[in-house]
């Protein structure tokens, strides 16, 4: 296995990272702006800076297609950065909440995206011709908490949210106009806006950190504070779904994950290194850490000088730094990514955490 | 008129900061029950509660300690009265007490690797962190649970009377507590302490939802993947 591609950017925590299609750019949440990097060679150069909020930048999406760049600030706005010959436009979106907006991502159509927010609403947004503005409609019944993490199903109309009220949902956001009509599926067949498809609750209840639809779109995977994943197969609308499997594990939660094939998650968190699940809908289990032990960690060479070696000594009475972990992120990892994939198999994926680092991993 | 004479001293202070916007809200969370979000906790009456508790001590006299740690574990006390809850906590610090020191890790692991002992476990930890607390208030904190629970009272056990009587048992009641923290940490994880400050089943408002049906399943231990030195 090939090791990781690390990028320690700087010394600050991302929020949230996100690479173009052809993964020459990567922008990444840092503070009230967002900074895009493009890659030279091995490395990635900071060469634009969108500032345009003046609250910390909770989330970044770039529409793998068009383009074009979604923000999301603790200012309660998001932004959409039109990519254009002189450098990126934004436009501001009419999100209508009075609390911070805390996650946001394209539909897969890339015709709406999605905000979560602490106003106890997701408000999905679409461009109306008319107007020349992207408006939204709000999410509301019955979310009872802070929407920390959304996830888009592959028809672009059903919609999973993770909430600090400890439960996962399902909704249809549903949008005239802009959706063309859903295939019937395990969701629901008759999809109007705010239709509540799923509500899950685990066992012990913690916030849920992230959320994801498997591939098919037919699985549905939430992690929450509980350091738990469950994974529910709904077997049909206004049914009890045929299996709900949750796995506690022994380590910390999870905030991130993302689905490689059908029977298989990697998931990411306070542990500071990715995991691997294997199973399906009879079982699912903890199959390792995708971290191979043992190898120094490519990033803290570079911190390693002579200055740093005294300091020890002064300040420690030892050479030795122990304060290191031992796992190539040094802080909790925040976001995963599918890197490369094709037809829902991830063979490559990106995780960014609380540490300043980007790095790219083979699955 | 100039647009500094609209102000009135109200908008130049900071006072308005202070409104709670949330009162005004009605859909907002200090509006609604937020105890409606859980499926209700089945109740459990201080007679079960009781019967329980002398099953349990049965099983202890008959010297299988490990049945009695399951039978309590299996049948925690969420939503009862006050009582009942202490005295099954008492029950379960008891049978913890009987359990030596070299018996605590191979039964733990046991309970651990049989068919839903995670969540066994977890309940474990619960009560241990629970026993803790209870202790500290004993010995003069504000509330006194345990004091209260007199043995003739109740008719429970006399661990009550044991704990809260002098500060050498609390010590010593705390450092059985504090070793199978030790023990449950080394089979379950930091997991079950996430599990202990996030669940909701704690002060009893609630229960199981149906989701406990799905199975959980054993998964491989690596213990290398775990407690790096960050802690």
């Amino acid at each position: 296995m090939a090791p990781p591609e690390v990028h320690h950017l700087f010394h600050k925590p991302i929020a949230d990272h996100s690479f173009s299609a052809d993964r020459q750019t990567l922008a990444v949440a840092k503070d009230t702006s967002v900074e895009l990097y493009g890659r030279v060679g091995n490395a990635f150069k900071l060469k634009d800076e969108l500032k345009g909020h003046d609250k910390t930048v909770t989330s970044v999406d770039i529409a793998p297609a068009s383009g074009r760049i979604v923000t999301c600030s603790q200012d309660r706005n998001a932004l959409v950065w039109e990519p254009s010959p002189t450098g990126y436009k934004p436009t501001l979106v009419l999100l209508r909440i009075a609390r911070a907006a805390t996650f946001v991502r394209w539909s897969p159509s890339e015709t709406k995206f999605a905000v979560g927010s602490g106003d106890r609403v997701i408000a999905i947004c679409y461009f109306e011709e008319e107007n020349d503005w992207w408006v939204s409609k709000h999410l509301k019944k019955p979310i009872r908490s802070t929407i920390t993490t959304v996830n888009w199903h592959p028809n672009s109309v059903l919609l999973a949210a993770g909430s600090t009220d400890a439960h996962a949902r399902v909704f249809s956001s549903f949008i005239k106009g802009v959706d063309a009509r859903p295939e019937p599926s395990v969701w629901g067949e008759r999809l109007p806006f705010n239709t509540v498809c799923g509500e899950y609750l685990n066992n012990s209840a913690g916030w849920v950190h992230s959320v994801a639809f498997s591939p098919s779109g037919n699985a549905l995977a939430f992690a929450a504070h509980d350091s738990s994943i469950t994974v529910v197969y709904p077997s049909g609308p206004d049914q009890p779904p045929q299996a709900v499997v949750s796995v506690s594990t022994q380590l910390l939660p999870f905030m991130s994950m993302v689905w490689n094939g059908e029977d298989e998650i990697i998931a990411a968190g306070y542990d500071c290194e990715a995991f691997r699940f294997q199973g399906g809908a009879s079982g699912w289990q903890l199959t390792g850490t995708l971290e191979a032990k043992g190898r120094p960690g490519l990033g803290d060479a570079r911190e390693e000088s002579a200055l740093n070696m005294f300091k020890q000594m002064d300040l420690k009475g030892k050479v030795k730094d122990d304060t290191q972990l031992k796992t190539v992120h040094q802080n909790t990892i925040t976001t995963l990514r599918v890197y490369e994939g094709r037809n829902g198999s991830v063979s490559k994926f990106s995780t960014s955490g609380v540490d300043g680092r980007v790095v790219v991993w083979n699955t | 008129m100039s647009i500094i004479q609209q102000h009135t001293s109200s908008s130049l202070s900071d006072a308005w900061r202070t409104i709670n916007i949330d009162a005004l809200d009605p859909d907002s969370s200090q509006n609604f029950d937020t105890s409606t979000l859980h499926p209700p906790l089945p109740e459990a009456s201080e007679a079960d509660v009781r019967a329980l508790n002398g099953q349990v001590r049965q099983l202890l006299r008959g010297g299988d300690s490990e049945g009695a740690l399951r039978g309590c574990l299996e049948n925690p006390v969420y939503n009862a009265s006050e009582v009942a809850k202490d005295a099954h906590l008492q029950t379960v610090i008891e049978v913890l007490q009987s359990i030596k020191a070299s018996e605590m890790t191979p039964m733990l692991q046991r309970v651990y690797d049989s068919e839903g002992g995670s969540e066994l476990v977890d309940v474990l930890m619960k009560y241990l962190y629970k026993g803790m607390a209870g202790g500290s208030a004993s010995s003069g904190g504000p509330r006194t649970p345990t004091r209260n629970l007199t043995p003739q009272a109740t008719g429970f056990s006399q661990i009550g009377n044991r704990l809260g009587s002098t500060n050498e048992s609390t010590g010593a009641g705390m450092s059985v507590l504090l070793s199978w923290h030790e023990k449950v940490v080394d089979v379950a994880g930091l997991g079950s302490i996430q599990r202990c400050m996030t669940d909701w089943r704690k002060e009893g408002t609630a229960v199981n939802s149906w989701s406990s049906i799905g199975s959980t399943p054993k998964y491989q231990r690596k213990q290398s993947t775990m407690g790096n030195n960050r802690d």
